[in-house]
């Protein structure tokens, strides 16, 4: 018996040991729809001891297949000083303290038939005793994985939700860089941050907070440009696109010097576009002013005042400067030579002898 | 002739020893001396509660700040625009409406009517006397929240010695308010985030080949494997969309293929595993980004040509703003050393379509 028990022990330390050298086989199937049309971002205000239910709509635009859904909540955070959010996937991840986690409700999975539309029902609950501030996590919808092949595929969409709790909160903004700013899409060779002295032609006006307090903040103001020759613009809008800063992030915002707004066709109705677009500069110094506001409702109104410069000098300035300063050299001293001969009856720039000898009398 | 030339020279001579130390004192004593102190101060622990933020409800608001200069207040100025500086331009928001209020309550400095009151303009009178009660509120019922939600709204706050808000203003500062959830405009598409992938996808998404892998054949030292998937996305959202590809890189076990931890060239006979979102001749593979969206982009390290990279958790492509839609080729290549261990090396990639904050 013991003889039995030892041998099968060691086979199965064997089979251990060939299954964990063993290649790994193809993850799971999900045969179906891996097209979605999701709700990017939501935002609630909840007083303490209240429950909201709302439906996020999900469509399957696939006419050929049903989309089965995994639906998760997970926490997330920044991943820049952008706005692109950082989830945190780990089964095991902590919970932050602004997690909406324990708030949400919602179903495991769901399916859609091809080419439907599903209303989910989410609820959101607030404790209490929760204390007021900004509390966010994320939605995350997942299709399942591939069967087969070296590289499986698998698509997953997320919602952002936010839920404000109303009340006295800490509010904290700290203004850590201002200036004319490049942007990624004003093309190739141009490399986006902030610029003092720019041969290229700056398209926005950049400012960067951190966040300090216990809410995410959303600022607004004004942006006044002034050219060193009086010509002003204003930038009234500071924030088009209600941007946050998320708690302890340090969040660069971006205001268009000139902003193209878009009415475009969606289905049956519109939705709006914005970008910057080329705005029209002289070459020289900008004197750049920023007023901006924040707080929340019954909160302090807090304002940040804020000058900065910078110098847009294009390369066709300065080369046609250079140029200028050349000739205005070459004239005037053409001109000084023209009135000393003419003066003085010397060449160059020897001092007439008259003169020095008057000099050395005195 | 001569002389004149002389005299000016030790004209010229006299001043230019004697002018930067005078000039810059005279500068200091005009930027000290002559320079007006300016005597308004801007109103402090300035604040604005609604009691329904909710755009379009009749609301209560409650304007509160403190007064900072010791002056006799004969009426307080309430504007509301859409844009906090004094100075500028007051443009009304939209939906806003003040023509029905009243002065239901106030605090610290009291003796307060409401003199006038329209759409976007109150002025509050008493007779002027001198500040004690530094913090003070005022609230109003009967106001009518902006309909608008795209854009927060500001209170213009000003104190006059006067009784009707004319002549020098003593104090002056701003409140910020927002109505917060909106009213359906019907003809207004609410936001959503549209995401396809496969190995072919329409730029639109609406129709896929409904294959989500690729087979990459055999690993060879000699050369390199090479495979493609799409995915097409598109947003009305204003904040953008952003990718994010999630997934271990290439593995049989516990044999691993590390992906690219910067933008490499495929170099066969090395462990590589790449991916970038644009064409590519070494090798060939892949395909430009597809759309007339120029705002989605794929992210700077994934659209090198002929550079690949991978790190979990990167963002390979996204948008700032509104993009409608636009199509985005994946390109991977693995390489493989001779001393690689043989085994099937798969890997899942998940790519996470969001919206962006």
């Amino acid at each position: 018996m013991k003889r039995f028990k030892s041998i099968a022990l060691a086979a199965f330390f064997i089979l251990a040991g060939v299954v964990s050298v063993l290649p790994a086989q193809p993850v799971s199937a999900a045969d179906g729809s891996a097209s979605l049309s999701i709700v990017p971002k939501k935002t609630y205000t909840i007083e303490p001891g209240k429950t909201i239910s709302d439906n996020l709509t999900i469509r399957n635009l696939d006419a050929g297949a049903p989309l089965t859904l995994n639906l998760r909540v997970v926490d997330f955070t920044f991943s820049d000083d952008g706005g692109t959010p950082k989830l945190m996937l780990a089964a095991d991840a902590p919970q932050t303290t602004w997690s909406m986690r324990p708030f949400l409700t919602l179903p495991e999975t769901i399916t859609i038939a091809p080419s439907g539309t599903k209303s989910v029902p989410v609820g959101v609950t607030i404790p209490k005793s929760q204390g007021a501030g900004s509390y966010y996590s994320a939605i995350v919808y997942s299709t399942g994985a591939a069967d087969g092949g070296n590289v499986g595929l698998s698509a997953s969409g997320v919602t952002l939700i936010f839920t404000s709790i109303p009340g006295k909160v800490n509010e904290s903004l700290d203004l850590k860089k201002f200036g004319a700013y490049n942007l990624t899409s004003q093309g190739a060779g141009v490399k986006a941050g902030y610029v003092g002295i720019t041969t290229t032609k700056p398209h926005a006006i950049a400012y960067t907070l951190e966040n300090k307090g216990n809410v995410t903040e959303s600022p607004v103001g004004t942006i006044t440009l002034k050219h060193m020759f009086g010509k002003e613009q204003v930038i009234s809008d500071v924030n088009p696109n209600k941007s946050l800063a998320l708690i302890g992030q340090t969040r660069t915002f971006t205001a268009c010097i000139k902003l193209k707004v878009e009415a475009l066709q969606v289905g049956e109705g519109t939705t709006q576009s914005t970008e910057c677009t080329n705005p029209t500069l002289w070459p020289g110094r900008y004197t750049v002013s920023l007023d901006i506001f924040y707080g929340q409702n019954g909160n302090n109104t807090e304002e940040i005042v804020k000058t900065t410069a910078f110098w847009y000098l294009p390369w066709w300035f300065v080369i046609s400067f250079i140029v200028l300063l050349i000739i205005v050299t070459l004239l005037v001293w053409r001109l000084v030579n023209i009135i000393r001969s003419k003066f003085f009856g010397g060449r160059g720039s020897r001092r007439p002898t008259s003169y020095r000898s008057s000099s050395r009398r005195r | 002739m001569l002389h004149r030339f002389i005299r000016l020279h030790h004209f010229v001579l006299h001043w230019r020893s004697v002018f930067p130390v005078e000039l810059i004192a005279l500068f200091l004593a005009m930027f000290i001396f002559v320079a007006p102190a300016s005597a308004d101060m801007r109103f402090q622990n300035r604040s604005l509660y609604m009691n329904n933020a909710e755009a379009g409800a009749t609301a209560q608001y409650t304007v509160s700040f403190s007064y900072m200069s010791p002056a006799a207040v004969g009426s307080v100025d309430l504007l509301v625009c859409n844009d906090p500086i004094p100075y500028h331009e007051c443009v009304a928001p939209t939906g806003f409406d003040a023509s029905q209020v009243q002065l239901s309550d106030q605090r610290g400095e009291t003796g307060f009517s409401i003199l006038s009151k329209s759409s976007n303009h109150i002025v509050l009178s008493r007779l002027p006397s001198v500040i004690s009660n530094g913090t003070s509120a005022y609230t109003f019922d009967n106001v009518k929240n902006p309909t608008d939600t795209t854009q927060a709204f500001s209170i213009r706050l000003r104190s006059h010695a006067s009784l009707n808000a004319t002549g020098p203003q003593i104090d002056f500062g701003s409140v910020r308010g927002e109505a917060t959830d909106s009213i359906l405009i019907e003809t207004q598409v609410p936001p959503m985030l549209i995401f396809c992938l496969a190995q072919e996808v329409e730029s639109n998404c609406t129709a896929t080949n409904d294959t989500y892998y690729s087979n990459m054949g055999t690993l060879d030292s000699e050369s390199t494997l090479v495979a493609q998937s799409q995915m097409a996305v598109g947003t009305n959202a204003s904040g953008g969309f952003a990718i994010t590809a999630m997934g271990t890189p290439m593995a049989a076990g516990v044999n691993v293929i590390d992906g690219l931890s910067a933008p490499t060239e495929s170099i066969p006979g090395n462990n590589q595993f790449g991916i970038n979102l644009v064409e590519n001749t070494a090798p060939a593979v892949g395909k430009n980004p597809d759309g007339t969206w120029a705002n989605a982009i794929a992210a700077p390290d994934y659209s090198v040509p002929n550079k690949y990279k991978y790190v979990q958790g990167d963002v390979v492509a996204f948008s700032p703003n509104v993009s409608l839609m636009k199509k985005f080729t994946v390109s991977y290549i693995v390489n493989s050393s001779k001393d690689l261990r043989p085994g099937v090396y798969t890997t899942t990639m998940t790519y996470i379509a969001s919206g962006r904050f």
